[in-house]
């Protein structure tokens, strides 16, 4: 694998982006923003905790396909942007290389500092998270439920765009692969794990 | 003779490399796109949990607003106004002006809008106004200048850009 994280992490991480004079941040095919991360984690542990027992599980799933959307059309902007081709470009080979690039990013970028831990291209997916922002809504003891709504779509849609054909505007390819949090910070594991596979 | 340069707001951006976390003013922030935001609102607005939304961007706006304010020594309207608009600007959602703001009652307009241009970019056009998460930023700031606390503040859309208007206007008063 030619692919060096360390250098990723290093070079992505220094992107600073700021509004336009009309406020937005157009980038990566996306408009941007970089709204507290406590603004997201209120939002859905408010609304997962406030809504009936019986649509707890739904509500979930629409927070997980959110993210969904989100990483597979900004992570195709994501791995076709300039700064994509000057950093991680020359280090890909295949594309397992273009994945271990993707997450190197969601790393720099914030979303969680995580890495794959086992590929079988096309078919399975591991990857482990040191550190999610989503596990902060455990401040001291552990929950009963996983929390990681984010990063179970970020990791589907990564493995939607790397195996499912080509990139679609419309997105009909974004809900190939599924993804199941089997170990969580906010549970008291040392780190997230999350398995994704064929829906 | 009256000093007519506008105050500048300060952003400091930090990433912490062993946790891969990104930092604006000693606030966590992470990049996400109009398609997230635009399906947190939908999901709040099918659930029927828009008003939760505006809160708790209200919630999170109105510390940032406030620290930054106390931190910084900014006392004037015109400052506080100031510095809440570019902030708005900065992190990416949009453009607000304040029309007239008072104690009891204001209104903002905003040309440019991060919510509203990702839903048409994302579905087009729609028949009921969306930016709940920029009415609490709204209501964050009218609470941040005059230093009253959460919850302060109804503010809802008048016209809305989605809706098709040239512009969306928050109507803000005091509860």
């Amino acid at each position: 694998m030619a692919i060096n994280r360390e250098k990723i992490i290093e070079d992505m991480s220094k992107i600073q982006v700021v509004g336009d004079k009309n406020g937005i941040i157009d980038g990566f095919g996306v408009f941007v923003n970089q709204l507290p991360s406590d603004f997201w984690i209120g939002f859905s542990e408010k609304l997962v905790g406030s809504v009936d027992n019986e649509i707890i599980d739904a509500t979930e799933a629409l927070l997980v396909n959110a993210a969904q959307e989100c990483g597979y059309h900004t992570g195709y902007g994501i791995i076709t942007c300039e700064e994509w081709k000057a950093v991680v470009q020359p280090m890909v080979e295949n594309v397992e290389d273009v994945l271990h690039g993707a997450f190197a990013i969601l790393t720099a970028w914030g979303w969680a500092n995580s890495e794959i831990v086992e590929l079988i291209p096309g078919e399975k997916l591991v990857v482990r998270a040191h550190d999610y922002y989503e596990a902060d809504v455990v401040m001291k003891g552990k929950s009963s439920m996983f929390k990681a709504y984010m990063v179970k779509g970020i990791c589907a849609a990564f493995m939607a765009l790397a195996y499912s054909g080509e990139y679609s505007v419309k997105g009909e390819k974004v809900n190939d692969f599924t993804c199941k949090q089997t170990k969580g910070i906010e549970c008291g594991d040392a780190y997230g794990e999350f398995i994704v596979l064929k829906a | 003779m009256a000093n007519l340069e506008k105050i500048q707001l300060v952003l400091d951006h930090k990433f912490d490399q062993k946790t891969g976390r990104h930092f604006i003013n000693d606030t966590q922030i992470v990049f996400h796109c109009h398609h997230f935001t635009t399906l947190y609102t939908q999901l709040a607005i099918d659930a029927g949990k828009t008003a939760l939304l505006a809160n708790v961007a209200e919630e999170n706006f109105l510390k940032i607003l406030t620290d930054y304010y106390k931190q910084h020594g900014i006392e004037s309207l015109d400052d506080k106004i100031e510095i809440a608009c570019q902030y708005y600007s900065a992190i990416g959602l949009g453009t607000l002006e304040v029309c007239f703001i008072g104690k009891y009652s204001g209104e903002v307009k905003s040309a440019n809008s991060h919510i509203e241009m990702g839903w048409i970019k994302k579905w087009s056009k729609y028949d009921k106004s969306v930016n709940y998460i920029g009415c609490g930023y709204v209501a964050a700031m009218f609470s941040a200048i005059f230093d009253n606390p959460l919850n302060s503040f109804h503010v809802e859309e008048t016209k809305s850009i989605v809706k098709g208007d040239e512009y969306t206007m928050f109507k803000v008063v005091k509860n």
